[in-house]
């Protein structure tokens, strides 16, 4: 008789640690430098030191491909592909190769609208001197860019840039590819939902502890007053999507009234002045972050086709601040208009 | 028989309200929420007669201190009642189904945390929404109540004892006296 | 008198009460710290290092060396912001006050961010 009353306290109390902890998921927010701009971990745990363990290893798989994939620092795979631009084919690991990839496949969508060749001409602008750059030079520039002039060997796992000067950019696309990584190794850490924000490149993945999809806002371009440090243009819920944003307000300066920002048509060389901001969303954080770019520069009309073509989601904001989306984001969109 | 066990009940009672009168002197950070030290009337009373008469003394107890106190029918009233009710069901139902597996300190033990539990349960219900204060409140009333129940056991105890050896009487396993009378 | 005084002991079943009593308190303690969100707090981070876990609700002025120089964080009313920075563009000075978010000098490599309970941020994320 004793052993069996004991037996079940022993029961009873582990039912009641097991139900206890179910309940006990926490959401972890992580936020440190990298990728020369602010990257948050948001993770969704019952225990601090498993979210603390996969939001590391995370960190860490961040500085992993920040450094194949950075063109400014000076021993990353893309610094060697530029600098063998027109000389030799360059061997990289699988990650750089399939961003490449995957910009070349964004640049077939947009018509040439995204372009990761775009480095020489984003070398003549300066958003912090704040100056512009000379015509000329950047005739002479315009005919270095053009993705068909990268040359990719799925056997050698290689990548050549066809012209002596040629040199490519990943800014456009590099932070919706890690933030899809960085999903990938949470996940394999045990995480079941949570959020990898990449500045704005942001990737969703299940839902919050009290089982809302996650809530993104999408920042105004033309915010109002000092006070609202966010001002938010809408809403958007999301479990198992990526979303990114390109806009005008990032990095930019004015000058003569005119607004020069760093979305450059890769056919012009000078900032496309259709649209104020345009979201992405789909599955995938680097195709959101690459078309995000290429939609801007092809602007509003012919933008929205591709994205009917492809099956993509997305808001505009054009040059007059008239909001547009696809079809698709009626129900999952909230407006915020002041 | 009946009138003398009605003189125990209200003596009984007496004891309990005394008690009651004395815990309102002990200052608490959490005024509506009291150890139970009356509990350890009740516990002797279902021991020597049984649950009926624990429940009338408990009700007795209740009742009669909040009007006392000038809490009645405000939320001190219904925490108590509420708690002293469950306490003793609690007890009332442990002795009768496993009358000799726990001694009065176990009963008490048992008595104190239904008696917290169903306070706190009451409190939320009725008047704190939030899990965020029961949360904060649950560790400190399951210490409490631990304490308590031991004293109030120990206690107990002793005083079943006492009485037992200046009676003559052998403790009723359940039901007692007041039932068949 | 000494079997009676053993008649109402401590039994087996008592002792067991007892312990699982206490290992249920014990756990009720932990699992109340664990629930329990945390109020509003600022964290000062320069080159990817803390420096600072300071409460919104206390005001003071905090001074920190980046590699630029020294970047003056306030605290004030709930709020805070960078009061200066040696950085060229003053960005994270314009940013003003804020009271969720973050707030990044990223020349002198200064990252300061507001840890806010789950329920009160609206947006788990920001993108544009």
């Amino acid at each position: 008789m004793k052993i069996v009353i004991y037996r079940a306290l022993v029961l009873i109390l582990l039912l009641c640690y097991s139900s206890c902890t179910h309940g006990g998921e926490k959401v972890f927010k992580k936020s440190r430098l990298a990728m020369d701009t602010v990257v948050t971990l948001t993770v969704v745990s019952s225990a601090e030191q498993d979210a603390e363990a996969a939001i590391n290893k995370a960190f860490a798989e961040i500085d992993r491909l920040s450094k194949l994939l950075d063109h400014f620092s000076k021993d990353s795979e893309v610094t060697l592909i530029n600098r063998s631009a027109g000389l030799k084919p360059v061997s990289v690991s699988k990650e750089t190769f399939e961003v490449i990839g995957k910009a070349l496949y964004v640049s077939e969508k947009t018509f040439g609208a995204f372009d990761i060749t775009v480095g020489p001409l984003m070398d003549l602008w300066d958003f912090r001197e704040e100056s512009l750059p000379d015509s000329a030079v950047l005739k002479e520039k315009l005919s270095l860019v053009g993705y068909r002039g990268i040359i990719l060997n799925a056997a050698k796992r290689t990548v050549l840039l066809k012209r002596k000067g040629m040199a490519i950019d990943l800014g456009g696309i590099a932070k919706g590819y890690i933030a899809d990584k960085v999903v990938e190794v949470l996940k394999s850490n045990g995480i079941k939902a949570g959020i990898a924000a990449m500045a704005g490149d942001i990737k969703a993945f299940g839902r919050r502890p009290d089982g809302k999809p996650w809530r993104i806002g999408i920042k105004n371009p033309r915010p109002a007053g000092k006070e609202n440090g966010d001002d938010i243009i809408a809403a958007v819920d999301l479990t198992d999507t990526a979303i990114s944003t390109a806009g005008d307000y990032e990095r930019y300066f004015i000058k003569n009234n005119v607004r020069y920002h760093h979305i450059l048509d890769p056919k012009t060389g000078y900032p496309a002045n259709e649209c104020r901001s345009v979201s992405i969303i789909t599955a995938d954080g680097v195709y959101t972050d690459g078309f995000d770019n290429g939609i801007f520069v092809l602007g509003p009309k012919r933008g929205r086709e591709v994205l009917g073509k492809l099956g993509l989601d997305g808001i505009i904001v054009d040059s007059a601040g008239n909001i547009t989306f696809t079809d698709a984001m009626k129900g999952k969109l909230e407006l915020r208009e002041k | 028989m009946e009138s003398q066990d009605r003189y125990r009940i209200a003596l009984l009672s007496a004891y309990a309200l005394a008690l009651n009168g004395f815990e309102t002197l002990i200052p608490s950070p959490i005024p509506w929420l009291k150890p139970g030290l009356a509990n350890i009337v009740t516990l002797v009373t279902l021991h020597l007669y049984g649950f009926r008469a624990a429940l009338t003394v408990t009700l007795i107890r209740t009742l009669l201190g909040s009007l006392f106190l000038g809490t009645f029918l405000g939320p001190a009233f219904f925490l108590s009642m509420g708690g002293g009710i469950a306490g003793t069901l609690a007890m009332g139902l442990i002795t009768a189904l496993f009358p000799r597996l726990f001694s009065p300190l176990g009963v008490s033990l048992i008595g104190a945390f239904f008696h917290n539990m169903g306070q706190l349960f009451l409190a939320y219900l009725l008047f704190i929404q939030r899990i965020e204060a029961v949360l904060v409140v649950m560790p400190i009333l399951a210490t409490t109540g631990i304490l308590t129940g031991a004293v109030n056991g120990v206690a107990g105890r002793y005083l079943i004892e006492a009485i037992e050896s200046r009676e003559g009487m052998s403790p009723p396993s359940s039901g007692g006296d007041i039932l068949h009378s | 008198m000494s079997s009676e005084r053993n008649k109402h002991g401590v039994t087996f079943a008592d002792r067991a009460l007892l312990v699982s009593l206490v290992l249920l308190t014990a756990y009720c303690f932990v699992f109340t710290k664990k629930a329990m969100p945390q109020g509003s707090e600022v964290k000062i981070e320069v080159s990817g290092t803390l420096l600072y876990t300071l409460p919104l609700s206390h005001d003071r002025t905090v001074t920190v060396q980046g590699p630029m120089g020294a970047t003056i964080v306030e605290i004030h009313a709930g709020k805070v912001r960078v009061k200066a920075s040696p950085c060229h563009n003053r960005i994270c000075v314009h940013q003003g006050w804020i009271d969720s978010g973050a707030v990044v000098c990223l020349p002198n490599r200064v990252l300061v961010t507001i840890t806010t309970p789950g329920r009160q941020g609206e947006f788990d994320g920001i993108t544009g």
